[in-house]
This record gives C-alpha cells, structure tokens and sequence, in this order.
C-alpha cells in the first residue's frame, strides 16, 4: 500500500466552490453530534452553513463558521480515504486543531470543541490581521534572499510606534505576516505589487500565530481541558515540525503546545512538510479538506527542503507529471486516486 | 550470516514470542511516554545501524561502526538539557536521536543518513565525514582518535563557570549547563583520557566548579582485548574530585534514574562525575570486523541473549508502557520507514572537487562587536609603572607583556593558561604582572600537562572565550600536538565550519639561548606545525614585530576564529645589542596599540637586488649581524623576514625579492623537514634568481659551549652569501 502523509488545511479554504461539500461527509452521525453542538451554542449548523444557497464572505469566513467547516470537510476526506497509508498527519495553522483529531490525538467530537471553541474565541476578538506576500517568484527558485529582506521590512516597521507586524505563518513560498491595522498598512505600502494580488489581505483573519493572540490562548486554556487530548495514534506533525509520536507524546505537553506556543508564536509549515517528507519519505502527500490553495505551498516547501531534487516549479511539474506526488481531495480526479 | 542479521532475526523471533531476557523489573522516575521515546530511539538506532551495512554493500555509505548494544544512552540524552554539550562516543547515536527529539524541527534520520552517504547535503559535516554532530542539539563532531575528546570537555565545562563571571559575546552554553562526555572502556585506558580525568578531579579537588559528566560505556572490549573484570569500577570509585556512579545500561529505567542523579549531582554542585554504564557490544567492532574470531562463539551469543532492545521490549511491556505486540510493531515500522528514507538519502549529492571538500578548513569570519580599546584611566592603572617606560626601547619579552596588557584590557574574552603563566609570570618573565591586572580568573597557572592546557582552550573557545595559552617550550608540545593538529585544527573541517575553536597558542622555542640551551629547551623543530591544515604558524624577530603580529593574531582568532600559534625565539627575548655591547640595536619602542603587521606581510630591510637573504627569527637578527660584512664585499643585499611560517606568504615572498640576482635562505631549524625545504621549493618554482641555504644540520641542540654550534651564524651567513654570489 502506498505511504501517505496526511495535511490538513487552514482558514482560508472553504471558498464558494466549496459550498455543498459536507454532502461527502462519511459519518452522518457524527455530523449530526456537530450540528447539535452548533446548536447548542446558538451557532449555525455546518450542514445549514454547507447546504447555503450562496456563498457569503461575511458568513461563511467568519471564524466561528469557518472553523468548524473547514475541519468537519478535513475530517470527512480522512474518514474517506482507502488504499493509502497514512505514516503521519500534518496541517497548516487552524489544520493543526484537525490533525490533531485525524492522527487520533482528539477523538472527532473532541476535535470539534476544540476547533470550534478556538474559531470562536478568534472571531470575538479578532485581534489584527494577516497579510499574504511571496518570496518565490513565479518559478519558485529559492530565493533566501528575499525571504531574510521581507522579514527585515517587517521587523523595521514593528519598531515604529503604534505599529505590530510579525511572521505569522512561513508558508511554503509565502510568507503570512500579521500584526496590526497600521502594521499591515505600512507593510502594504512598503513592498512593489506582485504577480497581481500580492501583497494580500486575508479577510477575517486575525493576527494569528503572534503574541497579540495571547488573550485567545489563555480564553482557550481556561474552556477546553487537557483531559480532552490523548496519545495519538499516527506521528503527528507540527507547526515547529517536530514530530509528536505515538505512545511517546506527553499529554501536558501536547495541550500546553496547542493553547500556547501554537497560538501566538509564528507557524512554521514549511518545516512541518520538511519533517514529513524526510522523516516520513512518503509516496504521496494528500492534502484533505476544502480548497486547493495549499498545494503551491506544499510543493513550494518540498522545494526549500531539496526533496528529491526538485529545485523549481517546473521540476516539481514533471515530477508531478510523472508520477503524482501530491494529492489535493478537493479536485475530484486527485480525490479519485485515494478514495 | 552476518551477525546484525542473526541479532535482527533473534529480536523478531523473540519478541513475537515474548522470550525475553532475564532482568530486572521497570523501577524509578522514568515516566511511560519517556519510556517509549528512549524505545523509539533505540529502533531508529539499530535501524540506523543495520542500513548503514546495507547501504555501504550497495557502495552507497562508507562507514559502518555501529550503535547496537549501547542504546540505552538515549536514557542518558533525556535525563539531559539539549544545552548541555555533548563530546560523544562513536556509540552513541541513540544518544543522539533522543536529544533530537527534545529540540523542535529535527529530522535525524534524513540527517543522519545523509552523513552515512557522505551527501554534501549532511548538516554536520557537509558530506566530509560520517560523523555523529549537530550544532542544533550542541554535539559538536568528534574524530576517531581515541579520548582525544576528552582534555576539551574538561575545558569546556570550565568555561561554564569561567563564562558566569565573564560572559564572552559568542559564549554558547546557558550558565546552568553541564559537559557531557562519553568513550569506551578501553578508551579510558588512554594516557589522553587519564590526563582529563586527572584535570577535572585536580581541578574540582581544589573546589573550582567544573560540571562534567563523564560517561564510561562498559561493553568490555576494544575491538578485540578485553578489560579485565572490574577494571573500570576499581580504577574510578575512588578517584579524589570524581564521583563515581554506576547502572546497567541494558535497565532504561535503572539508567535513566541514575543519570538523572548524576545530572543532577553535576549540575547542583558544579563537580565533575564518572557515569559508569554497563553495556554490550552487537556484531563486533565495526562493518568487517568478525568478533567470532577472536571470541568463543557461545560468548558472542550470550552477549547477543542480552540485546538491550529485547529488555527495553520486556520493561515497557512489564510497566504498561507499550504492549510487546506493539513494540514489534514500533520495530518494523522504523526499519521500514528509515529504509525508505536511506533511499532518498542516497541520492543526494556529494563532495566533488579539492575545492569543495577544503571549503571548510578555514572557518566563515564571524562580526564581533566593535571595541574601542581601554581608556587612557584603565590603561594608566593596568600599565602602572610601566607606562612612564612606555616611549624608551624595549626588549621583546617586555613588549610582548606589554602588547599581551593591551590585548587583555581590549578583549575580555582574553584568558591565559599553562604552567607558571599567573603567578609567577612566565619562565622568561613574559606573561609578568598580568595576573594582578587581570586576576587569576583571566591567568590560569594549570597543572603540568599540555594535553589539558591545549584541551582548556579548545574548550574555552568552544564557549566564546579567546584562549592564548602557553607551552612553555617547543619541545614539551610534541606530547600534546594531536590537540592541535587532530582535534583544534579539525573542528571546523569536520562540522562544516560550524564549530570553531579558535585560540592563539604562544610558544616559546627556538636555539641560541647561550648557556641554558640545549634540546630540552631549545628546540628548533616547527615541522609539526607547519603542515596542519588551516593552522597559521607566526614568528616575529623582534619586539616591535612580535607587538604588531601578535595584535594581528589576536584579530585572525577572534574576527575570523583562526588556530594561530605565534612561536617566540627565547634567544631574543632579551636581547638588547645587534653589533656591539650596548648599541641598543635590537630594542624597539611599543608600537602604538592600533599598529599591526598584516597576516602574511614580510619584514624588509634594504633593497639591494645582488642578494635576498630570506630568513625568520633568529636568522633574521644573525642576518643583521652579518649585513655590513656582506655589503662591505660589494653585494648589495636586502634581507627578508618571513614571519608568518605557516601558510608561508609565498606571493608577499616572490615579490619582496622580485629582481634579486640571488636568494639566500637562512633557516635555524633542521635541513630535513626544515622550513628551508618550503622556501627553496617556492623560490625554485617562483624565481629566477639564483639559489642557496643555510640551515641547522639534523642534529638535537647541544647545551653548553656548543648550543649554537649546529646553527647558522653570522660568519656562516656571511661566507654562504659571498660564496652564492662569486
Ligand atoms: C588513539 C587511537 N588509537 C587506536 C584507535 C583504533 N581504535 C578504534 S576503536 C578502538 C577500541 C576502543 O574500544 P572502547 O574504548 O572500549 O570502545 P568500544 O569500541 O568498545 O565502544 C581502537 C583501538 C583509535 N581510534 N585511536
Ligand atoms: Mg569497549
């Protein structure tokens, strides 16, 4: 059986052609369990939300929904695969909370509280932003260079008064920075525009992964208990990429790493695809969930960790051309191959 | 079959059978998930060891000395702070793997296979050396040399306390860290490895805080001779500064608790302890090494029996920890999963040209904080007395204390060591009155072994500090040279210019010290020195030289972390008068502290282009001698100071003696493999010019009325230059 590391995506990824996914989700029953909870809470079902004649900015990338969307989609593409074997599970940012239920370190409903509590606590406070910008240029040639230039600008601005702004997520190529309104403002006005989009703002994200986020780690730690996480049942992997093993990962540990650390110091998904494709070399990296914006990401950091030779865009093309090496379940060809 | 095959078949075999070894039950503070981490290693380990095997019969990896037996060492590494550095034994890649687990983002097993490959891609040595090594966890790469590690780690965990009081700007280690330092049983047979036990216990026996674990890992055998029985456990109980511990380390929990007790021992009370940890030794020494001939077969499978994997599989399954099932399961899921990426591994690219393999010989500069030198008030108070002298001639030695004053009031990171540096300021009075301006935190007086003054200053260096120690003659460095030329000079080659120790060695030598002389102190040998990669070898002729070289040698150390030895000729020390009693001739005055003399700028003196003579140290000053007699016969003749010996300036050289008729080299060290050799080779290829040399004959120096009689002279000099440009 083919060998797979599992990747779970973050916010950001259940888009309008996303609507009527959960429609897939394998467990009507726990489905069911998450759409009870919502109510209990007063929140909108997920299956309300999926089953939405259309898709609303406002609503449905509102942290509270989002959340909790994203990671029943993330779940139902775990739950769905067949002829792979998952050696271990990663994600990017929020996709931590899912990879922690996927690698069975939160049992599904856990999972949810879990998400759902944090995307919630986020959303109240929505604490500053996030701002997308990239260091590769179009072919993806590293390029440290830039890399070290962009974090210099963002740490030159983050001295002036009134102004935060911190690496939030290196994310493959990218990079995600947040910090405050004036933060990402001079940031704005600080870079050339590139490739037509960049730099980006993320729409309703907040300063995630920064220490502006400390109040929401501290929310969190007070409503979810560590009697929620066990060990988990897959090596799960991440945002520092380092590797939580079963049978070895300290529970206190894993708690404290997911409402601290975690929460409000940078998200390093590069590393966390860098450990998974050296310590894991699996034949394929399957990205679940909704969207498929992170597959440039992933292949972006398979790059940055000289994975098998390829060294640009083209190169991971042909490889993956040849033989795929990267599976997004959101296409459904790709999502052919492992269900 | 192989005997990895036969341990890997037992292990499956019985573990699936539950037939474990006798031993005793789990016990102590080791908590479950430790228990499984500590497992999990010890499979990657084996795993590590057994791909290693296969990649090297594939012509894919190139080194097979293995782990298995000693796995129990990743207890060791968790009951450690990834800060506190580790000197390991070849053994102890378990050890390895489970610091990796304590310091976030680690990929060990790609890491590690990537040094097995020798990919250039290897993050320790980049692709030079399998070597176990990663700056990330502070494991700096050793060399094969049997305990030459040792001397370094006693130096290091000196520099923890020595840091505490005066923290250098690129100081590594955390003020509560602890030196870990592990080699086998026959290894600590090694007059080196007995040397450092010796330094640490004189050390902590006089209450000097020295926190250094040592490890001891017991298999019984170096490669094919025995210990004797309880060898090590009587040799180490009772040694006055070192306390002595004991586990077996088969029992991860027995091991685990008691290199807890001895961290903790080490780390509270700043003293140095002997862990002595009972291993064994799986499929001999190394890859070809066949330990069934030379052991009785039955002895190799009772060894076998006791595979610390099926005790760890026993231990976990009896405390809960992991079910025996699973732990199998843990074993064949490592394995297969580092063959996989042992696969990718090997495709990495290696070291190709003499370029790229010696990239890391030197190592990168690293930016220093500028300095302003001392204020004229800190000056005048170190200078004292002196400072009213500070504008008359001066001979060397004092002009070297003198530079030494400056140096040490610039840098704080400046320590001094080695015998009779502090108190009483030196043989030759060099190194006077330093200590009652620096104190004896900055002058260390160490015990009379030069192995431990070499390895305190590979150790310092190795936490920030700028170590100048001393040899207090050329002769006595000859026992301690592996810590330069195998250990100081290696570092950066072999952890890819990551690691570096540098220091500036002063060494007092050289002939023509009329009266004491002879061999014993005088000795006029720097072939040792001179052909040691990346070691830069300086010797000035006189004081002015000396200040100005010296300063530059204290920047090459410091700002580009260069291993300099800066080689002082005894004989000009005091030596006032070039000609006639009292023509003041060879006194200088103290070259202001901002003047240096370029790494690889040579002395000239006049411009004559009858004749060059090229020449350093006491050749220089015999030169001199000799000049007007020279000039007198109508040669006109400049004379050219090498000063830097090693790597020899040969670019400055060619053009200093650029249009000379003839080339004399006069060199006081020995015709065969003397420095002449290098200078006649370079002038030979480089000039045009005629050539000849005068060099000391292959003789040991003789005390007494004919100490110079082996030497060049100026009489010598003289008839050699008129009879080269007849
Ligand atoms: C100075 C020196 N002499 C000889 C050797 C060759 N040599 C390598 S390992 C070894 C035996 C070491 O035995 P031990 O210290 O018990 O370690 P073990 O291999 O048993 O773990 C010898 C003699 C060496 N590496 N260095
Ligand atoms: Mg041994």
């Amino acid at each position: 059986m083919r060998k797979a590391v599992l990747i779970c995506p973050g916010r950001g990824t259940y888009t309008k052609t996303e609507l009527g996914s959960l429609a897939r989700f394998p467990d009507r029953n726990l489905l069911a369990h998450f759409d009870a909870r919502r109510t209990a809470l007063n929140q909108e079902t997920l299956t309300a939300l999926d089953s939405a004649a259309t898709y609303s900015v406002s609503k449905h990338t509102r942290g509270d929904n989002a959340s909790a969307l994203i990671y029943a989609c993330t779940l139902g593409d775990s739950l769905a695969l067949q002829v792979v074997e998952i050696v271990a599970v990663t994600g990017n940012s929020m996709g931590w909370y899912s990879a922690l239920a996927c690698a069975g370190a939160l049992t599904p409903q856990n999972g949810f509280e879990v998400v759902n509590t944090m995307g919630t606590l986020m959303q109240q406070s929505l604490i500053g932003g996030q701002i997308i910008h990239p260091f590769l240029d179009e072919n993806w040639r590293p390029n440290p260079a830039r890399r070290a230039e962009l974090l210099a600008i963002a740490a030159e601005i983050t001295t002036r008064p009134d102004h935060t702004l911190t690496l939030s997520i290196d994310l493959g190529g990218m990079l995600v920075l947040a910090g405050n309104e004036a933060g990402l403002k001079a940031f704005e006005a600080a870079v050339p525009p590139e490739q037509g989009r960049f730099p980006m703002r993320l729409a309703n994200h907040a300063a995630f992964h920064t220490a502006l986020q400390a109040p929401v780690a501290a929310q969190g730690r007070a409503a979810l208990p560590e009697t929620l996480f066990q060990q988990p049942q897959k090596p799960l992997i991440d945002g520092r990429g380092q590797i939580w093993w079963p049978g070895s990962t300290r529970k206190a540990a894993l708690y404290d790493y997911t409402l601290g650390h975690q929460v409000t110091e940078p998200y390093d998904f590069t590393a966390a695809i860098r450990s998974a494709a050296r310590e894991f070399a699996p034949d394929l990296f399957i990205i679940a969930g909704p969207g498929t914006t992170l597959g440039g990401a992933v292949a972006q950091s398979l790059i940055l960790s000289h994975w098998q030779g390829m060294a640009s865009k083209a190169d991971f093309q042909t490889r993956q051309t040849a033989n795929p090496l990267l599976v997004s379940m959101g296409l459904p060809e790709q999502r052919a191959l492992v269900t | 079959m192989g005997r990895s095959v036969i341990v890997h078949e037992n292990f499956l075999r019985r573990a699936a059978a539950r037939d474990f070894p006798q031993g005793a039950p789990p016990s102590g503070p080791l908590a479950p998930e430790d228990a499984v981490s500590i497992y999990r290693a010890a499979c990657t380990s084996r795993a590590l060891d057994r791909t290693s095997r296969e990649m090297q019969r594939q012509g894919k990896g190139f080194y097979t000395i293995g782990s298995s037996g000693h796995e129990g060492l990743a207890a060791v590494a968790l009951a450690l702070r990834p800060t506190d550095m580790a000197f390991l034994h070849y053994r102890d890649a378990a050890f390895q793997i489970a610091r990796a687990g304590q310091v976030p983002g680690q990929t060990i097993a790609y890491d590690m296979l990537l040094s097995f490959a020798a990919s250039s891609e290897d993050p320790i040595s980049g692709g030079r050396h399998k070597v176990l090594g990663s700056k990330a966890l502070n494991i700096p790469p050793q060399t094969s040399t049997i305990a030459s590690h040792l001397p370094k780690a006693v130096g290091a965990a000196y520099a923890i306390g020595a840091a505490k009081k005066n923290r250098p700007e690129h100081a590594e280690l955390p003020d509560d860290a602890i030196v870990y330092c592990s080699f086998g049983d026959a290894s600590a047979n090694h007059s080196t490895a007995q040397g450092a036990f010796n330094a640490a216990g004189w050390t902590a026996y006089q209450n000097l805080p020295l926190p250094l674990l040592f490890v001891c890992e017991d298999n019984g055998i170096g490669i094919s001779t025995k210990t004797p029985t309880g060898w090590i456990a009587n040799s180490f109980k009772h040694r006055p500064g070192l306390k002595y511990f004991h586990a077996n380390g088969l029992d991860i929990f027995e091991t685990y608790r008691t290199a807890q007790e001895a961290a903790a021992y080490v780390r509270t009370r700043r003293k140095p302890a002997f862990l002595h940890l009972k291993t064994i030794r799986l499929y001999g020494h190394a890859g070809a090494d066949m330990p069934t001939t030379y052991l009785p077969r039955e002895e190799v499978e009772a060894e076998e029996a006791h595979d610390p994997l099926l005790h760890m599989v026993r231990q976990l399954d009896q405390s809960g920890a992991l079910p025996a099932a699973q732990a199998l399961e843990i074993y064949n899921d490592t394995a297969d999963r580092i063959t996989r990426i042992a696969a990718e591994a090997t495709t990495r690219p290696h070291l190709k040209t003499a370029a790229e393999v010696m990239a890391a010989i030197i190592p990168p500069p690293r930016p220093c904080k500028p300095t302003n030198g001392p204020s004229a008030e800190a000056r005048a108070n170190a200078f004292g007395s002196d400072l009213k002298q500070i504008d008359e001639p001066q001979i060397m030695s004092r002009l070297i204390n003198w530079t030494l004053t400056d140096l040490m009031l610039t840098h704080p990171e400046i320590v001094m060591m080695g015998e009779d540096v502090g108190r009483k300021g030196g043989v030759y009075g060099v190194t006077q009155k330093l200590t009652q301006r620096f104190g004896q935190a900055r002058m260390i007086d160490t015990l009379l072994d030069e192995q431990s003054i070499l390895g305190l200053a590979i150790g310092m260096a190795q936490n920030g500090f700028i170590p100048f120690p001393e040899i207090q003659f050329l002769a006595y460095l000859h026992n301690a040279e592996d810590q330069l030329r195998g250990e100081a000079a290696t570092l950066p080659f072999f952890s890819n210019g990551q690691y570096s120790n540098p220091m500036v060695l002063r060494i007092a030598g050289l002939g023509y010290q009329k009266g004491f002389g002879g061999h014993f102190h005088n000795d006029n040998s720097v072939a040792v020195l001179r052909d040691i990669p990346g070691l830069i070898l300086a010797c000035p002729s006189n004081g002015a030289d000396a200040a100005k070289m010296l300063r530059e040698c204290a920047r090459l150390a410091r700002e580009e972390q260069r291993l300099v030895v800066f080689l002082e000729p005894i004989a000009l020390y005091p030596m006032r008068d070039l000609h006639t009693d009292k023509d003041g001739l060879w006194m200088q005055r103290y070259p202001a502290p901002d003047e240096t003399i370029p790494f690889g700028e040579v002395g000239q003196h006049g411009d004559g282009d009858d004749l060059a003579i090229v020449t350093f140290g006491n050749g220089n000053y015999l030169s001199h001698q000799a000049l007007p007699a020279i000039t007198s016969s109508g040669i006109k003749t400049r004379i050219i100071d090498t000063r830097w010996l090693s790597p020899l300036p040969k670019d400055a050289l060619t053009a200093a003696t650029k249009g000379c008729k003839h080339i004399l080299i006069v060199d006081e060290t020995r015709h065969s493999g003397g420095v002449a050799e290098a200078l006649m080779a370079h002038f030979h290829e480089a000039s045009p010019a005629k050539l000849a040399r005068l060099t000391a004959t292959d003789s040991f120096i003789a005390t007494g009325p004919a100490y110079a009689a082996t030497m060049p002279s100026a009489a010598s000099i003289t008839q050699a230059a008129k009879e080269l440009c007849k």
